[in-house]
Formats: structure tokens, sequence, C-alpha cells
């Protein structure tokens, strides 16, 4: 026992003895036991002199005390005896096992860093890539706390019947926690539900709460500073686990707030004022929609789900979001200027020179890279064993339709109408309607253009329908069910488009449908629209072609009777996979299992695609799975006729399907769904994606004569863009860990200013060599320690080592130990000539 | 003085070559006959015979990794170097063996 601990007043000091310090768990025990006495209790951290009334769970935090920091702690007051003694013993019987780490919580996917931010020493947050796209600004913080619009000047008539408000809100509020508590079955989430509550106990927090208010300040008002001065507070804690207790403090205020207000609080519009980097937990449709996308640059979320409605709009706006950002709205604190690189799935937040050199040299490499992917945009994609595949696009206004077609689009797969329904008083008339889907239908050009007709509820509403507010809105009053209280605005919706269909080749696709009387209905509704125009003698398409979209599961069981019906079909992946799977795909807690690799997924797919199929009718897919590369393959595999995707995808995917034949495809897919376990899936879906391609070893893009690199790092990273902007790699990372990884096991550079990097991966979609010749010689660490002006790189796929092209590379190795041939290589002038020059002396055929 | 030699490297993509290669022409100045097995991503190339090894004075093993059928070279002397010595410095292999 210390000599501290034999205590000559009331007082007796201790060592923390928590990993993790006194955050929120530990802390509301002990304020627990504190406050069964009246005696007044102080707890002074002895490291940084900072007293904490040991009654309120906040100061206790504040105090920040972190392992093995010695405490004392005093007691004085009537009952200051048995205070004491339990305190005490609190301390040492109770404490030391407070310290159960939350489970779940370390899951984060640390992404790996490209080898010039390293060597920069910049400490960057990891998220995951929800929207791609580089961007840069201030971050301004999207807080949940907050006041009803308008009601940010309230007039206070009397303070004490604020003080009402405040205490039965506190009272409300404990009395949930308490209700959770009762149904709680686990001792973590007990655990952290107890903390809450202490949270709402705290004296400290009503002390402050009345302060405010006898400053004049109205309940919602109170709440809302006294919220405010302790995220501040703990914000700026210099322990990681203190900070996180901010978001404990915001939950609580949330709540308050919620009880003063109600539950529905309007969030206030967020003024955006400068290029700004939003930062938020989550963000609704509604929200992001309300932002001033003239200065919206980029988003940062905390919830790690990839999509949601909000992120799907992100994605079609090409706003870049990276999602999953552990405590963003902790770290990232307002103001702060950072760099979002949503391609990579990083928050940069500092910019040395070096940074801002890799920044600069990535914008290049990528519009070098779309320049490339541009060569032809407009012609088809057929596979190498002459498939057609439609490569259309999922657009919602003229500027994505205008982008979708100068990216390559062969149609628009998926044309969304409720966004002109959303944020405004009133639907929009048909005059206005008629003018965006005529324009959509002119822009088109004679290809043709899917409109889906009105797909609002969900997390999509508008005032003027009235939407009730549900308890499960996914599961309720949306898409076509809400046709039938809505005709006047559904025979609107269908005139215009009819009126449109004169313009171009438009077709009509129903939302949501899950039984045949909703086909027969909607079919209806479109004869009468039809019979409308024709009295009117208004052209319009008579034999405009009606589709569904394959999203509820019951539909896939009557496909016979609805092939029957309807012309043509589009699988919407991520409402099916929701509700296939039963997964609320913006639950964060289960979006995980929301995985459309799920062999029962994709059994399900291919029943679906081949009983369409077997009826003659056309089927695509517009939902997010057929966006992803990764998953080109499996399409194919499964027969689709189109795929609908971000216009941003186009030119990736167009360049991809020449890459793949679809019986390779359809083989991969047999043996997929054989997979018993997603994880396999994934496996084996990585080594058949990266399909070698026929392309040559050497092109005119892995030719760099006048690099400015400036030392190891920059070259590789240089090498590996230029692979990239060939169109020889996806994954740039995987490639340039390859190459440092058998740099790791001796330099490469093998003297007389010569380096040969090399690697065998699986990241490289055909055997490549290039050469990359320096300005300025650089460092190496070659065996003879000089300088290197020259590297001659060497990337090999790992299945083909027994092909002809390794012969090349031993020739190329045994050739660079000859004096002549490096001499030819420094002098040669252009890229033109050392591609033939290598062809001839590698004897091979160069394009 | 009949040599024989193996290079094998990690990733067997460039360097085995290139210390063969640089093996074969500092021998050559040296005045010795070599002939260099290379143990690479293709394989055994330019196999070493039972016979080689029989006449060879010396085995030279400028290798990372182990040497695919060391048993053949019982009852030769063999030198090792680590692969990359055949680069730096081949020169130093040969004065080694000479003395």
């Amino acid at each position: 026992m210390s000599p501290e601990l034999s205590s000559t007043s009331l007082q007796f000091a201790f060592v923390c003895p928590l990993s993790a310090g006194m955050h929120a768990r530990p802390a509301s025990q002990f304020a627990g036991v504190a406050n069964n006495f009246v005696s007044e209790c102080v707890l002074t951290n002895l490291r940084n002199r900072r007293d904490a009334n040991a009654k309120s769970v906040l100061s206790v935090i504040s105090a920040d005390i972190r392992h093995g920091d010695r405490c004392l702690v005093q007691v004085s007051g009537m009952d200051e005896q048995p205070a004491h003694t339990a305190l005490r013993r609190f301390v040492e019987e109770a404490l030391p096992s407070c310290d159960v780490p939350l489970a779940g919580s370390s899951t984060q996917t640390r992404n790996s860093v490209p080898r010039v931010l390293q060597a920069a020493g910049v400490s960057c947050y990891f998220g995951s890539s929800a929207s791609p796209g580089i961007a840069h600004g201030k971050v301004v913080v999207v807080s949940a706390m907050s006041l009803p619009k308008g009601l940010t000047t309230e007039t206070v008539t009397d303070p004490d019947e604020e003080l009402k408000r405040i205490k039965l809100a506190i009272a409300a509020v404990r009395e949930r926690i308490r209700e959770k508590l009762t149904h709680s079955s686990s001792p973590l989430g007990e655990a952290v539900l107890q903390a809450d509550l202490a949270m709402a106990n705290d004296v400290l927090l009503d002390e402050k709460l009345a302060e405010q208010v006898s400053k004049g300040k109205s309940a919602g008002h109170a709440v809302l500073e006294t919220g405010e001065f302790f995220i501040d507070l703990l914000r700026h804690s210099e322990s990681e686990y203190v900070r996180e207790r901010a978001s404990d403090v915001e939950e609580i205020s949330v709540q308050l707030l919620d009880e003063i207000y109600g539950v529905d609080l309007q969030k206030t519009v967020l003024p955006l004022e400068e290029p700004s980097i939003v930062v938020a937990e989550t963000l609704g449709p509604q929200q992001l929609l309300a932002l001033d996308r003239r200065w919206l640059k980029a988003i940062v979320l905390e919830y790690s789900g990839a999509s949601s409605h909000a992120l799907i709009l992100a994605r079609s706006h090409g706003i870049p979001t990276v999602v999953g950002v552990k405590n963003a709205r902790l770290t990232l604190l307002p103001g702060l200027e950072v760099l979002v690189d949503a391609n990579r799935g990083l928050v940069v937040p500092q910019f040395p020179a070096a940074v801002q050199r890799f920044y600069e040299r990535e914008q290049k490499t990528l519009e070098r890279q779309q320049e490339f992917l541009a060569d032809d945009p407009g012609a088809p994609a057929i596979t190498r064993d002459g498939k057609t595949l439609e490569v259309a696009a999922n657009a919602s206004s003229a500027e994505e339709l205008r982008l979708a077609f100068e990216n390559g689009a062969d149609a628009i797969g998926l044309f969304r109408t409720e966004m002109n329904f959303l944020e405004r008083d009133r639907p929009p008339s048909e005059e206005e309607q008629f003018a965006i889907y005529a324009q959509a239908a002119r822009l088109s050009a004679g290809r043709p253009v899917i409109i889906r007709t009105l797909d609002v509820g969900g997390d999509k509403t508008a005032e003027y329908l009235n939407l009730p507010s549900e308890d499960n809105p996914f599961l309720g009053y949306r898409g076509v069910r809400i046709y039938g209280d809505h005709r006047e605005l559904l025979q609107t919706q269908l005139q215009a488009i009819l009126r449109a269909s004169a313009h171009g080749r438009i077709q009509i696709m129903v939302p949501m449908i899950s039984s045949l009387e909703e086909v027969l209905q909607c079919k209806a509704e479109i004869a009468k629209a039809k019979e409308h125009l024709q009295l009117q003698k208004i052209p319009f398409q008579p034999d405009i072609p009606i589709g569904i979209m394959v999203e509820v599961p019951s539909a896939a069981f009557i496909l016979d009777q609805l092939c029957a019906e309807v012309d043509f079909f589009s699988i919407g992946t991520n409402d099916l996979a929701q509700y296939f799977l039963a997964v609320d795909r913006d639950n964060p807690k289960v979006a995980g299992l929301s995985n459309v690799l799920h062999p029962g997924f994709l059994r399900f797919l291919k029943r679906i695609v081949d009983e369409i199929h077997a009826a003659g009718k056309w089927v695509g897919m517009c939902g997010e799975m057929a966006s992803d590369a990764r998953y080109l393959p499996l399409l194919l595999g499964l027969g689709l006729d189109e795929i609908s995707v971000s216009a941003v995808k186009i030119p990736e995917l167009k360049r991809a399907v020449p890459q793949l034949s679809t019986a390779d495809c359809k083989s991969l897919f047999t043996r997929v769904i054989a997979r018993r376990e997603i994880g396999e899936i994934d496996r084996l879906l990585a080594s058949a994606q990266r399909l070698p391609s026929a392309q040559p070893l050497l092109n005119e893009e892995l030719i760099l004569l006048d690099s400015d690199s400036r030392n190891k790092e920059e070259a590789m990273q240089e090498l590996v863009d230029s692979v990239y902007i060939a169109g020889r790699t996806q994954d740039r990372q995987q490639l340039e860990e390859a190459l440092w990884a058998r740099e790791a096991v001796y330099s490469t550079g093998l003297g007389f200013g010569f380096a040969t990097p090399h690697c065998k991966t699986d990241a490289v979609t055909a055997n490549s060599v290039g050469v990359l010749r320096f300005r300025e010689p650089i460092d190496w660490g070659s065996v003879d320690s000089e300088p290197v002006r020259m590297i001659i790189f060497i990337a090999m796929r790992e299945p083909q080592i027994a092909n002809g092209h390794m012969q090349v590379f031993s020739t190329l190795a045994r050739k660079l130990m000859n004096e002549d041939f490096r001499e030819q290589l420094l002098a040669i002038e252009d890229s033109h000539n050392m591609m033939r020059y290598l062809g001839e002396e590698l004897n091979i055929s160069v394009c | 003085m009949r040599i024989v030699a193996v290079t094998a490297c990690p990733t067997g993509i460039a360097h085995t070559y290139m210390a063969a290669a640089r093996l074969e022409k500092i021998a050559k100045h040296f005045g010795h006959e070599i002939k260099v097995e290379t143990q690479g991503a293709m394989g055994i190339e330019n196999k070493l015979t039972e016979s080689d090894i029989r006449q060879a004075q010396i085995a030279i093993f400028a290798v990372d990794i182990e040497v695919e059928g060391r048993e053949r070279f019982n009852g030769v002397k063999v030198i090792q170097v680590a692969l990359q010595e055949a680069l730096k410095n081949p020169e130093g292999i040969f004065r080694k063996i000479q003395v």
C-alpha cells in the first residue's frame, strides 16, 4: 500500500488501473457511488491538477484521468465516513474490472496509404470510398443537434416554465433509457446505457442548464448551448476515449431536444459559404439536397453503409464521399482544411509540399487515364466471344444525361423522376415534366431512355404528398403503392412521359411492383393517359414499351404471369437484396450482411434472369451491384441484356467487357454459386475477375523518358500510375505494395545507374514491361551506391509464369548486364524509338 | 578452371538471370570455363548435368533461396554467396576461388 493511502483526513489516493483511462463507464459507476451520499466528494488528478466533482460523470471525465495517473479523493460532509469507505472499496475492488472493451468497435479496415504520403509523414483518417473523386475544402460539421426552423430566436417569458420543460425532458429521457435497460440483453449494451443514464443524471449538466435558463435562454437553447459547452470541453481532451464521450453528450442533447420540440425535429439548413467538406454522422437525402452544391466539395460520414439514398445521390452528383470514418466529427474540427481522397477512402489533414505534389501528379494521372479510357467511348461493349452487353446510365437530370453520353452510354437504363418532386411545395406540372422528359429524349438522340415513374416513400418524401411517418418506411408506403391515392399525380406524369415519347425512344418503368394487380392497375392508368392524349390529338408513341423494376422478391416468383403483361424488366439490386436478405441497408449494425455475393442471392438472380429470358423478354440491372467492375464477370455470367450504372463508371466497364468471354463468365458463375461462404466467393471472384487480357508486353503509355520524380517513392508511384493509365491495373495500391515487397528483400538497383523494380501480382491484367528515365538521378539503394538514372520495370501476372513472356524477361535481365545495351537505353531520344529498340532487342512485337 | 554455378532469387524474374549473365561474363574475363544453371520463374534452365558437375573443380551458388537438387553437388567444393554479391562484386568471388 502506498504511503498516500494511509489517510490522515478523509482522503485517499490511488493510481488509475484502467488501460483506457477513466472513461464514461467507470466514471458513471464512480459517480454512482458518490451520489449515494450527501458529502462533498472531490476527485483530483494529481498529474494535471484538475479537480472534479466526483458526483458528476462529465466532471470526472473532464479530469482526463489516464492509465497510471495518481489521483486523490477527498470527502467531507455529514456522512463522510461511510462515503469514504464506500468509495475506497469501489476503487480497490470494482474499478479495475470496469474496463471491458466495447465489442464491435475495432472492425475498422486499415487502408494502406500510398508510399509517397507515408514518406511525407502525414497521418490520414481512414474510411471507405462511397463516391469517387478528390476534393479540398474546409470542414463543416453537420451536428445532429439543432433547433427547429424559425425557433432560433425564441422569446422567454417565464424562466421557471423553461426550467420545468427541461426537467420534464430530462425525466422522460431517463425513463426512456431505463426502459431500454430493462430490455437490454448484453452486459456491454447495459453498461453503455448505464453511462448514458449517468450522463442524463449528471449534476453538472443540471447546473449548467439552470445557469443558461437564468441567463434568459429558452429550454431548447439551454440544452443546445450546454451540449455544445460539454462537447467542446470533451472534444479538446488529449484522450481519444474522452473525446469519444462527446458523442454521448450529443446523443443525450438530441434526445432532450426531441423531448422539448417533439421527435420530428426539422433540421435547420446549413449554409455553406466557401469550398466545404461536410462532416456528419449520417445524412438523409433531404439534408443532402438542401446543401448548397456550389460549395459542397466532399462528404465525410461516420456511418459506414454504402447504399443509402443519400450516397446514391452523392454518386450521381459526383460528390466525392468517404464513409465509415470513425469519430470524424470529433477529429475533424470545424474550419480545418482537409483534402478528401475518396478514391482511396482517405481524409488528409496536412499539406506539406510532398503531399501537394502527390495530388497534383494524381490529378494529371486521373485526367490521362480518363483520356485513355475515352478513346472511343461510343463503341459497343462486346465480349471476346461476341456478345454485346448494353452499358447504360442511371441519370436524373439533363446534366447527368449529357455526362453519360460523353462517357459512352449506350442508353439511359434508369431515368429517375422523383428528384423533381422533392424539396418543393407542390408537384411539378405536366408542362414542367414534359419539358424534362422531352429534353432527355432529344439528348439521347435515338438511344433508349427508360423513365421510371415516381418512386417516393422510404427515405424520399415530399410534404405535399402527406406521406405518413413510418416506423419501417422501406416496408411501407412507397413506389407503386402510393399511386392508388395519388391518381391525378400519376396521370399527370404518365401524360408527360407519353407526350415526350413522340420525341425519342422512351420506355416506361414502374417501381416496387410486388403483385400482378399492381401491374394491371398501372397498365390501366397508362391506357387512360393514352386515351386522353388521343382525344386531344396530342402525338405519342402508341406501343411505348412498359416494364417493371424487379426489387420485391414476390415479383420474382410470378415472373411467368408478369412476362405476359410487360415488355421488359430491370433488377434493382439495392432494394432486392435488402428485402431478400432481410437487412436494413441503413442500419450500420447489419448493413454488412447485405452482401450481393450471398450465394442465395446470386442463385436468386440467376433464376430471375433465366425465367425472363425463357419467356423471350429483356432484362437489365440498374442497382449498385451493376456499377462495381468487380462483379462484371458475374453479371456477364448471369446473361443480363443490359447494365445501367452511374455515368462515371461507364468507361471503365465498357473497357472491361471486351477483356472477358461469356463462356468463361458462365463457368465462373456456376463455380461461384456452388461455394458455401461469401469469403470463398470473394476470393474466387478476385482471382477470376482479373482475367488476362491480350495486350502486348509494352505500349507507349509505359515509356516515360522525361520523369520528374524526385525520389524512389515518387518514381514507384509514377510507374504504377503509368500501368494504370495504360488500363493494365485497377488496383494501384496492390501493385505498388507488390513492388515494394520485392524492394524490401533487397534493392533492385543493379548498379550502373539502373534499377529493375519487378513483381508477380494479379493486380495487373497483362504482363507489362515499362521504362522510366529520370531528369535527375534518384537514390535507389543500389548495390554500387550510385544513384539511378533509369528503371526498367516488369510486372507479371501470377498464373502466367510458364508462357513466352518469361523468356523475354530473362533476356531483358541478361541484356541489362551488357554495357552497350544500357548505353543505348540512356541515349534513345523518344518513346517511339525506345519501343522499336526494345521490340527488336527482345524480339517482341510492339503495337 | 572449370566452374559450375547456380543462380536463384526470390521472385525469379530478374536477378537470377542478371547474376547468371554477370558470372558468365566475368568468368570469361578471368579465363575460366563456366556453365550457369538458372533456377527462376521458368524453372531450372541450362541444367547442370552429372558430368558437368563431375568435371568442375568448384561450384558457385549465388542464391537467396535454397538450391534445388543440392545433393547433386556432393563431393564438389561449393562456395555459396548471396545473389547480390554476384552483381555487386563478381570479381571478388573469382579472386576468392583462385587463392
